[in-house]
Order: structure tokens, then C-alpha cells, then sequence
């Protein structure tokens, strides 16, 4: 009996000192969001690097505001964020996908148009979230093995087996689609809503010669250790291996490209909005994007920023205004996502 | 001391981190079933619209697929190092000891960009074996099964070598005595002695495999072929692309199911005997 009681007593004393450590534990993190702040997610990396440098920095310098940096989570932790009431960031960096699609699940506040000067714009800002930079997805290689004229070029001759022999690399991702109809000769302006059974079609002429990159680095590296002889990457992945410690240096067609794009947003409820809002617009002026756009291999929204790029920097960036070019329909995709990439799963499955 | 006194001893001292575990682990996961149900308004409609797609057929009957073979590859090839292992000297088996936690220590990320550096169509192996032959040989060896079962063996051996070194050096050397000095020959001696004594450890690395393996998803991604989905995969896909938490607790709920049908027999077996 004696015995029971220690062990009652035991339990009762962690339950009772887990209760008492909560509040604390969560009141830390609720005092150090101060009103002198703002916390944005980041992708890392280098990328995260030059963000601090070209825009936080700067921006702090400015505003006396304090940048706060939280590994980007993906919008499941958005969703769970605002599930909960718990939010623990004021701005979303997310490629525009995810910022449709939180758009839609009303994840966003909503944003002035008077913030941002809409005809500077590539991409015009939407009502509760901002395009503010863009990349290209397009053909790469490796220079040393296929010299100019043994490579394709464009997606109609990616797609091109009997002029171009050998295996291709391929993001496992739906986008494949809009690419297999520009390669069987749709027009890019008329490419939504997409024509699914001819993209799929199309894709099965190549289908066997495929090796699908799951991850963003292996459309690289897949290419560097020879392991397929072209393959579709982002000029914003290629320009860093022709760069100093980089590996095989690899090529980038921008005959023809895919462009996508990330975007900025303001959780609901965030608690710096003041200060986001602030930030948002101060990552929108042109002379803060051609500081950023001249250290990242991305291109700016902003025109007026695009003509302030380094030649060498130009180089490497995508022209939206072409007209083989496809800019990405974000809003298209919000409500299609699941039902294409769930047949796309299962069509590269067997 | 009596046993059942010792076993309350032991209730007293593990009944904290016991209480901890349940407390962390047991309530997301009635979570995990709630929200699998569709919340308070209890449907089966999210398993119902599971159960029947194709691609979650397609990608539940490869997951055991994948389990099975490599689960049982990692036995036999685990069983036979930790068999050498148990026959070394103490100093050398410490050392070839490292040699098995050296890769177990190391990234599974890391070793799959590995392998596909070894294993590649310009790789070492295909260049060494180009450079043999005279010929230009590019065996695929890598994004289909082969390469699948590489990764998965490389991953899993270390953990069923541990167990069952554990159990074949808690053999009393004087039972081999024994067994020789009645005329035992070594293939008798092995049947009757080392396998029967050495199944607890087979059976807890058995355990551990099946389990890491039902759950994997890096290295079928990265170095199996598109066939190899995993029910893993099928669970980020829509935990976090779509954000169908109902869809993606419902197979959640499917693979925990699967576990337990595999682990239960196993886990009671050893319960019984040991």
C-alpha cells in the first residue's frame, strides 16, 4: 500500500509540473514577439544569405525594424498555424502555387493595391498576395559531351527522340504537362485550361527514356554524374555550376522556358502586420530588387529593377515577354493540383 | 528477491518515461484517427475513397513489396556478418564493428547521392567493369529494383546485425563443446545450436526492419525506380501538397494497421519465449 502511494505521488508530481512549465514555456515565445519586429520564412542557404544582405539589412537600416528569419514550413504548417491561433510569422515566402492555394483556403491577409506600382510589374500583384521574383524552367545539358547544334533546345525538341537520342531527366512534378504540350505545338497563350489526355499522350512517346529527379538537386546532379544526357532544370540551379565550386558546369537553354514564380504574403493574424506590410513593399522597389536579383540567379518583378541588373546578370534570366515562353497559371492549379498529379503519380507508376 | 516483486520494482522506475511517452505519443496519434474519420462527423468516406483509388492499391501492394524483399535480404546478409563478427576475436570484432555503424552512423540522404555515384550509368562500377571487359558496359544498376535493394540493404543491415550479435555471443561456448565431443559435424552443429539460440535476436532485428521499412520513403524515392512509390510518399503527398489531412490520416491510419499486423506476431512471439 505504502508503495502504491509513492508511485501515486510520483505521477501526480510530473503531471502537476508539466501543467505549471506550460504557461511559461509559451509565454517565452509570445513576449518576444515585439511590435519593433517582423518574422519572415526563408528557403536558406545562399539564397537566404543575400535576402539578409540586399533586403533585411537594408530594410532594418531603414525602418529600425528587427528581421526575424524562420525556415521555410511548407503550408501544411500555415494551415496548422492558423488551426491552432498560434502564429508564429508575419511573412510567407512561397512559389505561387502555394500562395494561390492559400489564397483560396483564405490563409492571407489581404493586401492595398496602392502598395505596390502595378505597371512596373511582369507579374501584376494579386489581391492578397505579390509576385516578386521569377525563375525559368527550360532544357539543360552538359556542354563538354553535346556541343552547340547535338543538344535540344527547345521543348519540341526535347520531346524529339530521333534527333536528339538518349535519356532525359524530368521534375516528377504535373508541370511536365504544360511543357509536353508546348512540345506537341500548342501555343502558350493557348495552353490553359490544359488539354490532359494529349499532354499525357505526349509524354508516353518518352516515357521509357525518362529518369524522373524527385528533388530539385537531383535535376542537377543527375546531369553532372552522366547519368542522363539532357534533362529539364532551372536556370536558377544550372548557373551555379559554372560558377567556382560548383562541379561539371552545366548549360541552360533559354530558347524556350517555362516561367514560374514565387510570391509574398501576410499570414491571417500575424502579429507584426504593421510591419509586414512595410517589409512587402520595401522588397517591391526597384533599386532593393536590382540589389537582390544582381547576388540570385532569379529575375525581378519589377521592369524598371530588370533594366538596373548586371549585364553577366542578365544573362542568366528568363525574358517573360517572349512569346514561346509560358508563364505559369498559378490560379489554374488551385483547383486541379490534386486530381492531375494524383493520374500523373499513377501514370508514371506504371 | 521473487519475480513479481522485481517486476513492480521495475513498474516504479519505468512508469515516468513511460508516462512521458504515452503523454507525447498517444494523443496526436487519436488525432491522427479522429481527423481520419472526418472529425466528429464519423465517416468512413475518406478510407472508403482510399481503399478503392488505384493509385493507393498500386502503391500499398508495392510498400510490401519493398518490405518484404528487403527485409528479407537484410536478414540473410546481416546474419551472416554478424555470424562472422561473433567468430573474431573480442579487439578485431571491435574494430569491424565500426565498420557496420560507420554507414549506419552516416546520412541516408547522403549515401543515396552516394550510390548513385557508384552505381550510375557512367559510375564506378559500370567504369571499372568497362575498363575489364574492353567494352563499353552500362548495366542499369540504379532506379529500378537492384539499386532499390542496395540502398535498403546498406540502411538496414547494421540493424539487424546488433540484435543478432547480441544473441549469438550470449551462447555458452561449452553447448558447442558439448555438441562437438558427441560428434557434432559444423552444418549440424549450426541447425541445432546457432540458429534456434540466436532467433530472439532475429526476430527483435526482424521487428526493427519491417517497421523502418513499411516506413521508408528516401531511398525507394531516390534510388528505386517510379514504380517504387511508398505508402510514405502517398501520406506527404497529401499531408503536404494538397493538405488533405483526412486523406492523408486515413492511409496514415491504413500503414499503422499494416505495422501492427506485421510487428504483433513478432513482438508476441518474443514475448513468449524470452
Amino acid at each position: 500500500m505504502n508503495k502504491r502511494f509513492t508511485k501515486l505521488s510520483r505521477r501526480t508530481f510530473l503531471a502537476g509540473a508539466t501543467l505549471l512549465a506550460a504557461p511559461t514555456v509559451l509565454g517565452a515565445r509570445r513576449a518576444a514577439a515585439k511590435s519593433d519586429s517582423v518574422t519572415i520564412s526563408n528557403f536558406g542557404g545562399s539564397y537566404q544569405d543575400a535576402s539578409i544582405k540586399a533586403v533585411y539589412d537594408p530594410f532594418t537600416q531603414e525602418t529600425g525594424i528587427k528581421v526575424n528569419i524562420t525556415p521555410w514550413p511548407g503550408l501544411d504548417k500555415v494551415k496548422a498555424m492558423q488551426l491552432t491561433g498560434n502564429i508564429q510569422m508575419d511573412v510567407f515566402i512561397g512559389s505561387s502555387n502555394d500562395s494561390a492555394s492559400g489564397s483560396k483556403k483564405g490563409f492571407w491577409e489581404s493586401l492595398d493595391p496602392s502598395l505596390f506600382d502595378a505597371p512596373d510589374m511582369v507579374i501584376k500583384p494579386d489581391s492578397d498576395y505579390v509576385t516578386f521574383e521569377t525563375y525559368a524552367q527550360g532544357v539543360a545539358w552538359d556542354p563538354a559531351k553535346y556541343s552547340q547544334g547535338k543538344h535540344p533546345a527547345t521543348f519540341v525538341e526535347f520531346f524529339d527522340m530521333q534527333r536528339f537520342p538518349g535519356r532525359r531527366s524530368c521534375p516528377k512534378k504535373p508541370g511536365m504537362l504544360e511543357l509536353a504540350l508546348l512540345a506537341d505545338g500548342v501555343a502558350a497563350q493557348d495552353i490553359y485550361p490544359l488539354d490532359l489526355n494529349r499532354a499525357f499522350r505526349k509524354l508516353d512517346s518518352i516515357k521509357s527514356n525518362i529518369v524522373w529527379a524527385d528533388n530539385t538537386p537531383q535535376t542537377i546532379s543527375l546531369l553532372q554524374t552522366g547519368e542522363v544526357d539532357f534533362g529539364i532544370s532551372f536556370n536558377n540551379r544550372v548557373k551555379p555550376t559554372t560558377e567556382p565550386g560548383g562541379g561539371v558546369p552545366l548549360a541552360f537553354s533559354f530558347e524556350q522556358c517555362v516561367i514560374a514564380s514565387d510570391c509574398l504574403s501576410i499570414l491571417k493574424g500575424a502579429p507584426n502586420k504593421e510591419n509586414a506590410i512595410k517589409l512587402i513593399s520595401y522588397y517591391l522597389r526597384p533599386e532593393v530588387q536590382a540589389r537582390f536579383f544582381n547576388m540570385v540567379p532569379l529575375a525581378p518583378v519589377s521592369k524598371m529593377a530588370a533594366t538596373m541588373l548586371s549585364p553577366e546578370t542578365r544573362k542568366w534570366q528568363p525574358d517573360s515577354s517572349k512569346p514561346n515562353n509560358l508563364v505559369v497559371d498559378a490560379v489554374y492549379w488551385v483547383d486541379k493540383y490534386d486530381a492531375v498529379m494524383r493520374r500523373f503519380l499513377e501514370w508514371t507508376m506504371t | 528477491m521473487n519475480s513479481t516483486s522485481s517486476l513492480r520494482a521495475q513498474a516504479i522506475f519505468m512508469s515516468p518515461a513511460t508516462m512521458i511517452a504515452v503523454a507525447i505519443v498517444v494523443p496526436p496519434l487519436l488525432y491522427v484517427l479522429f481527423t481520419s474519420i472526418h472529425g466528429s462527423a464519423l465517416s468512413l468516406a475518406e478510407f472508403d475513397a482510399v481503399l478503392t483509388s488505384s493509385l493507393f492499391r498500386n502503391t500499398l501492394s508495392n510498400t510490401l513489396f519493398v518490405t518484404g524483399l528487403s527485409s528479407l535480404l537484410s536478414l540473410l546478409l546481416g546474419f551472416i556478418v554478424a555470424l562472422h563478427l561473433s567468430r573474431q576475436p573480442a579487439r578485431r570484432r571491435r574494430f569491424l564493428m565500426i565498420l557496420v555503424l560507420l554507414p549506419f552512423w552516416t546520412s541516408v540522404l547522403v549515401k543515396c547521392f552516394a550510390f548513385m555515384v557508384i552505381l550510375g550509368r557512367d559510375g564506378i562500377v559500370n567504369t571499372v567493369l568497362s575498363w575489364a571487359f574492353q567494352t563499353k558496359v552500362q548495366l542499369p544498376l540504379v532506379f529500378n529494383t537492384v539499386g532499390l535493394m542496395v540502398g535498403m540493404t546498406n540502411y538496414l543491415v547494421p540493424i539487424v546485425v546488433l540484435p543478432v550479435l547480441a544473441s549469438l555471443l550470449a551462447i555458452e561456448p561449452a553447448v558447442y563443446r558439448a555438441a562437438s565431443i558427441m560428434g557434432a559435424k559444423q552444418a549440424r552443429m549450426f541447425w541445432t545450436i546457432t540458429v534456434p539460440m540466436s532467433l530472439p535476436g532475429v526476430f527483435a532485428g526482424l521487428l526493427s526492419v519491417v517497421v523502418l521499412s513499411l516506413g521508408a520513403f528516401i531511398v525507394p524515392a531516390l534510388l528505386g525506380g517510379p514504380q517504387h512509390m511508398m505508402l510514405s510518399n502517398l501520406v506527404n503527398f497529401y499531408n503536404r501538397e494538397v493538405l488533405d489531412w483526412p486523406k492523408a490520416c486515413a492511409i496514415s491510419i491504413v500503414l499503422c494497421g499494416t505495422v501492427i499486423i506485421f510487428a504483433a506476431p513478432l513482438a508476441f512471439w518474443r514475448g513468449r519465449k524470452v
